[in-house]
């Protein structure tokens, strides 16, 4: 894929780094260079694009859960176990 | 997040002020894990063991482990292992959806699809798509490149984390992530074609001149 111009960072490079610039993994140069790079290229920013819209549809499809009731609490008592005195027990004086 | 003690490091921290620290740092992401358990074994009562086996085996190796290291990639890491060890092999509910899983060619294929770029039509139709659509993309694509997207893109982790937690370098985090990313985009665009919301003919291009 390349829209067919010359750039300094080539097209596969920066298609292959656009995940980890997208999500700050790369350092501050290379992200220059694709920032440039994108700004030049107009399939590249197009991939940018579809990458980040794919982020965005897995971060909305994923619904935070929480965790059922009671599991907290039975956690604690896994934990309390190994404690010679429970602090937490409601019943202690 | 690190185990905040203000003890020595050399100092033997008794039981009870462990199972303290313990219960102070590592009980706040209990949502996060079960969140990730869910998604896992596909099973609320599994994914409830799963977390509970995973605080206890946190909890028993709590004493060696080393301050200043991430305390909650080391449980997303724990939870991880766990599940692959004891629980992929012997689940309560067979893994439905095992069966549509990708293949490792079947996902290189999905991959090479996109080499000639993305049109502007796509991305904007992959919007249209429902919440099932998307995860029922997700659960197709196979489970390292799927736990290495759920963790960077829900949970946040960073691909060191994630390295950690998956026990495999950061190069093959970041083909994992992006690969996944890759996969997925192809996945809903077939998706979106099917119910009519994408042109069939992917061969116009809107700007550009693909090579």
């Amino acid at each position: 894929m390349s829209c067919g111009r010359p750039h300094a960072t080539p097209c596969t490079e920066v298609i292959a780094s656009l995940s980890a610039y997208i999500d700050g993994e790369v350092g501050a140069e290379e992200y220059r260079l694709i920032a440039i790079h994108m700004s030049e290229c107009a399939p590249c920013e197009r991939e940018e694009h579809a990458v980040r819209r794919v982020r965005a549809l897995v971060v909305r499809a994923t619904s935070r859960v929480s965790a059922p009731e009671g599991l907290r609490a039975r956690i604690r008592a896994t934990i309390v176990d190994y404690d010679s005195n429970p602090r937490e027990d409601g019943e202690q004086g | 997040m690190e185990v905040s003690t203000d003890e020595n490091p050399g100092e033997e921290l008794s039981d009870a002020q462990l199972a303290s620290i313990f219960e102070a740092d590592a009980l706040e992401f209990v949502d996060q894990l079960y969140g990730t358990a869910l998604r896992l074994t596909r099973n609320p009562a599994d994914a409830e063991d799963l977390v509970q086996d995973t605080y206890a085996k946190a909890f028993a190796a709590f004493r060696s482990f080393r301050q200043g290291t991430n305390l909650r990639a080391w449980l997303f890491r724990i939870l991880r292992n766990t599940f692959i060890n004891n629980y992929r092999k012997a689940q309560r509910q067979p893994l439905s959806d095992s069966a549509n899983e990708l293949s490792d060619s079947q996902l290189l294929h999905l991959e090479q699809r996109s080499a000639g770029g993305v049109r502007s039509a796509e991305i904007e139709a992959l919007e249209l798509l429902g919440d099932d659509d998307i995860r029922a993309a997700l659960e197709s694509i196979p489970e390292d490149f799927r736990t290495a997207v759920f963790l960077a893109d829900v949970e946040g982790f960073s691909y060191k984390e994630i390295a950690e937690i998956m026990e495999t370098p950061v190069g093959t985090v970041m083909s994992r992530v992006h690969r996944g990313r890759k996969a997925l985009r192809e996945l809903l665009a077939d998706y979106a074609r099917d119910r009519g919301l994408l042109d069939a003919d992917p061969s116009r291009e809107d700007g550009g001149d693909p090579t």
